[in-house]
């Protein structure tokens, strides 16, 4: 092993034992042990398997039944879990990993690299959606050569592997329940075998799933919990309701509007949070369509970008829950976001000048037209479409208010996700639109699909303004290849100038949710799907 | 009511249903939209969304899909859903329990509730609680039952914590037996209650104006003339005013289920309003296709059932 490589493991060991301690104290503290902590979730998750989707509402609900080879500590930084060590090998192309001998399943079976192998073989690498998209290509094999090793080979180097192999993004199942089946109908997807910090106890369809704590969990006095229900809540302010009414204990997401009431009632904690199950560290993106004629002059999206109060979408539509965006990469990936980039700050007079400049003229109307624009017939209204998610439609009416000033006509197109996709990235049907793009724990997983060019396609959420930069192509692919992190970072520097200078897109606010609890219970680590592992409620 | 009429009625559900399941169908898939984003996320490759696609059929023409499907419904096969990934009728029947507790308790509150107060504002009319009695109902019958219901988990449970804001039992204790049934009673009554307000309202109006209008009648005024007492008179007045009010409360199941989606939303009742929504959101097609089949289905059957009571109720209505 090269000296580097043994840092990076003494680094993810030390980190994985400072980790504990807190939570461990926080117990001691609360010298709770036992009880019951009910969870309200969003959506019923139709199945608890969560190594065969990236549905949110199954990986909300099942984490806490599996783990991963790693897991992922505060600040997003891999340590051990299934595996205890790892060792990076030929540069980042082989990653050899050594796992626990003292895991078991839920039924009593030994866990062995049998099951890591079988899980990525025949069920990640078959049904994660991201875990596929990602890792797939670029994988040329998993070796398990003794029941504690497992080898994972690529065609190249690989950078981003450490930030995959959480229970979010490579959940392990058992091979001797899933062999010789369909990973999407077997039985056990309804009744789970883990090896996580809770067994599966019972699971009524639309209402609740309780799980049971795991005496024979490998982390030694974990979990502290007796017992998690998981209950059913679809509206954000039942859930609300249901907290302060003693009913639930532990809410994943607290509207805006109800923050305060909750912050200032001494009942309850709260804590913000870039992770989600679903995604994490998201930005709010405006896409522009680079295919629309309207938009191909950098100067009009400038124009567009320095129009837009993005201080003002933080305080009426997040109701200051978040951060303006400062980068393209998220602020929570500290090593790859960019500080002092010359992103379109607020200036409604260089707005109107650029666009003057541009050939937008301001004559009778209050929307601007066209005269002289390139590739435009002159008299064109400058009117463009916003597609959004109903959810969002605070942003649409945003947009329009603050390009209205301007002369800029905005319709807002509210459109359900399902709708959404296939218009904005199959049909292309849109001049503009706001997606909460998610980067995920590494740049490679959630940023790269919104710039490289191979990425422009059917496949929804991914390089909505169509962007082509052969240069941006390369750096993304240099960066993949790259493992050190020192060396990636000035990488990412290059890629987010480029793209602010070019402006694609328009990143308005990042995105944390806010957490919230009883102040009777504590030890939540908001930041992984296995969030109870160490949680406890004084009765 | 002769078998035979019963009978004719009966086969007359059956191209209805098929007219239903082929309507639904072609609407549902017609609708923008596609499931496979939903059930494979925003992360899949274009091989995967394929994969998907293939799996469930999605990729066959739009007319064999429905030939398939027609199929399969005569058979009794309703199809597996997308989202869950069981037999669509299993995914049903498990909600189907909650939804008919929580409409039939709202129904029989609206009702029986909804006679009593007609009642007695009819033979207060246009005095003070004929007026309350009025009002209220108009206010009941233009509230929304969303509002209706966060106004209730507000101010009836919040505020007095004497109800339970979500749920269909305790998610601290496992109860059984009589402590299970109270436990449910418990969490059914603001949802029930939420619910009932709409048709309460309706039942109010139509019931007083049914019974005013009877009260002026000359069998009415033979009756009371005979020295009948109060309560048998207005007995008499309620089996013809009753008619109208028959009729509506069948003909609005289909409206109930409705207000049970947004109901069930609010409290988190575990019911089929709650997964129509949800399978609206992830395009789950088998599911609603068994939804809208199983809605239509009440909506006919009460129809004949309305029919049925009409006999009861006037023994001048005679089928052939």
């Amino acid at each position: 092993m090269r000296r580097g490589q043994r840092s990076v493991v003494l680094v993810a060991l030390l980190v994985s034992v400072t980790w504990a301690i807190p939570a461990w104290l926080d117990a001691q503290e609360g010298s709770a042990r036992g009880g019951t902590l009910v969870v309200a979730i969003s959506a019923d998750p139709g199945h608890l398997n969560p190594a065969i989707t990236t549905s949110g509402a199954t990986h909300t609900a099942a984490e806490l039944l599996y783990n991963g080879l790693l897991g992922r500590d505060e600040r997003g930084d891999a340590v051990p879990d299934l595996a205890e060590s790892w060792t990076i090998e030929q540069a980042g192309a082989v990653y050899r990993f050594r796992l626990r001998n003292d895991v078991t399943w839920h039924d009593g079976t030994r866990f062995t690299s049998a099951d890591v192998k079988f899980t990525f073989e025949e069920v990640l690498l078959k049904f994660h959606a991201r875990t596929k998209a990602s890792m797939g290509g670029a994988l040329a094999g998993i070796d398990a050569p003794d029941d504690r090793t497992v080898i994972f080979r690529f065609k190249q180097p690989y950078a981003p592997l450490l930030l995959q192999l959480d229970a979010t993004e490579a959940p392990i199942v058992a091979k001797h329940i899933y062999q010789g089946s369909d990973p999407q109908t077997n039985a056990a997807n309804a009744q789970p075998i883990g090896t996580g910090p809770f067994k599966f106890t019972s699971y009524r369809k639309g209402a609740e799933i309780r799980l049971a704590r795991n005496p024979t969990y490998f982390k030694k006095g974990l979990p502290y919990l007796d017992e998690l229900m998981m209950r059913v809540i679809p509206d954000p302010g039942t859930q609300v309701l249901a907290l302060e009414n003693g009913e639930v204990d532990f809410l994943w997401g607290v509207p805006g509007p109800d923050q305060n009431r909750l912050k200032s009632d001494a009942r309850f904690r709260m804590a913000q949070t870039s992770y989600h199950p679903g995604g994490s560290n998201c930005i709010m993106t405006v896409s522009f369509n680079l295919e629309r004629p309207i938009l191909k002059d950098v100067r009009l999206r400038r124009a567009i970008g320095q129009a837009l109060d993005r201080e003002a979408f933080l305080r009426q539509v997040l109701f200051g829950e978040g951060r303006v965006a400062t980068a393209p990469i998220s602020s929570e990936l500290t090593w790859a976001h960019a500080h002092g980039l010359n992103m379109p700050s607020f200036d409604r007079a260089e707005a109107e000048r650029l666009l003057d400049a541009v050939g937008w003229k301001r004559e009778r109307d209050t929307t601007r037209v066209a005269r002289g624009v390139p590739g435009v017939p002159d008299g064109t209204r400058l009117a463009i479409d916003f597609l959004h998610f109903p959810a969002f439609s605070k942003y649409g009416e945003l947009m329009r208010q603050q390009l209205g000033t301007v002369g800029i006509d905005v319709t807002p197109r509210p459109l359900e996700p399902a709708v959404f996709a296939p218009t904005v990235f199959k049909d292309r049907n849109f001049d503009t639109n706001v997606i909460s793009y998610c980067n995920g724990p590494d740049p490679e997983i959630g940023v790269r699909r919104m710039y490289h060019s191979s990425q422009i396609g059917p496949a929804p959420f991914t390089n909505a303004a169509a962007y082509r930069n052969d240069r941006v192509d390369t750096l993304f692919d240099q960066a993949s290849r790259t493992v050190e992190r020192d060396k990636r970072s000035p990488i990412y520097r290059q890629i987010q100038e480029t793209v602010v200078q070019e402006l694609p897109y328009v990143w308005l606010v990042e995105t944390p949710t806010t957490r919230a609890w009883s102040a009777k219970c504590g030890g939540f680590k908001a930041w992984t799907g296995l969030f109870a592992e160490a949680a406890f409620c004084k009765r | 009511m002769s078998a035979r009429y019963l009978l004719r009625r009966l086969a007359q559900v059956v191209p209805a249903v098929a007219g239903i399941v082929i309507v639904a169908f072609v609407v549902i898939h017609s609708a923008p939209g596609d499931p496979v984003l939903a059930l494979a996320g925003q992360h899949g490759d274009a091989a995967y969304y394929a994969f998907i696609r293939t799996k469930f059929g999605l990729d066959r023409p739009l007319p064999e899909q429905l030939l398939v499907y027609a199929g399969n419904v005569l058979r009794g096969d309703l199809g597996v859903s997308y989202v869950h990934g069981r037999p669509v009728v299993a995914v049903v029947l498990e909600r189907l329990p909650a939804t008919l507790l929580l409409m039939t308790s709202a129904l029989m509150a609206s009702s029986s509730a909804g006679i009593v107060l007609g009642v007695a504002a009819a033979r207060r009319a246009d005095r003070p609680a004929d007026l309350a009695v009025r009002v209220a109902a108009l206010v009941g019958y233009a509230t929304p039952s969303f509002w209706l219901a966060q106004i209730a988990a507000l101010t009836l449970a919040l505020g007095t914590g004497l109800f339970p804001v979500q749920g269909i039992t305790d998610a601290r204790q496992a109860w059984t037996g009589w402590r299970y049934a109270a436990d449910v009673a418990h969490h059914l009554a603001l949802p029930a209650l939420v619910l009932a307000a709409n048709e309460l309202a309706l039942t109010t109006r139509l019931v007083r104006s049914g019974v005013l209008e009877a009260l002026a009648t000359d069998y009415i005024r033979t009756a009371r003339a005979k020295g009948l007492p109060e309560l048998a008179v207005i007995r008499h007045a309620l089996r013809n005013a009753l008619l109208p009010v028959v009729t509506v409360i069948g003909g609005r199941i289909g409206m109930l289920f409705t207000g049970a989606v947004l109901v069930e939303t609010v409290f988190a009742w575990p019911g089929l309003g709650q997964l129509l929504l949800s399978s609206i959101q992830t395009r789950d097609m088998p599911v609603l296709l068994a939804l809208f089949l199983l809605v239509s289905l009440a909506v006919i059957l009460t129809n004949v059932m309305t029919d049925l009571a009409y006999a009861w109720l006037d023994p001048r209505i005679r089928y052939e």
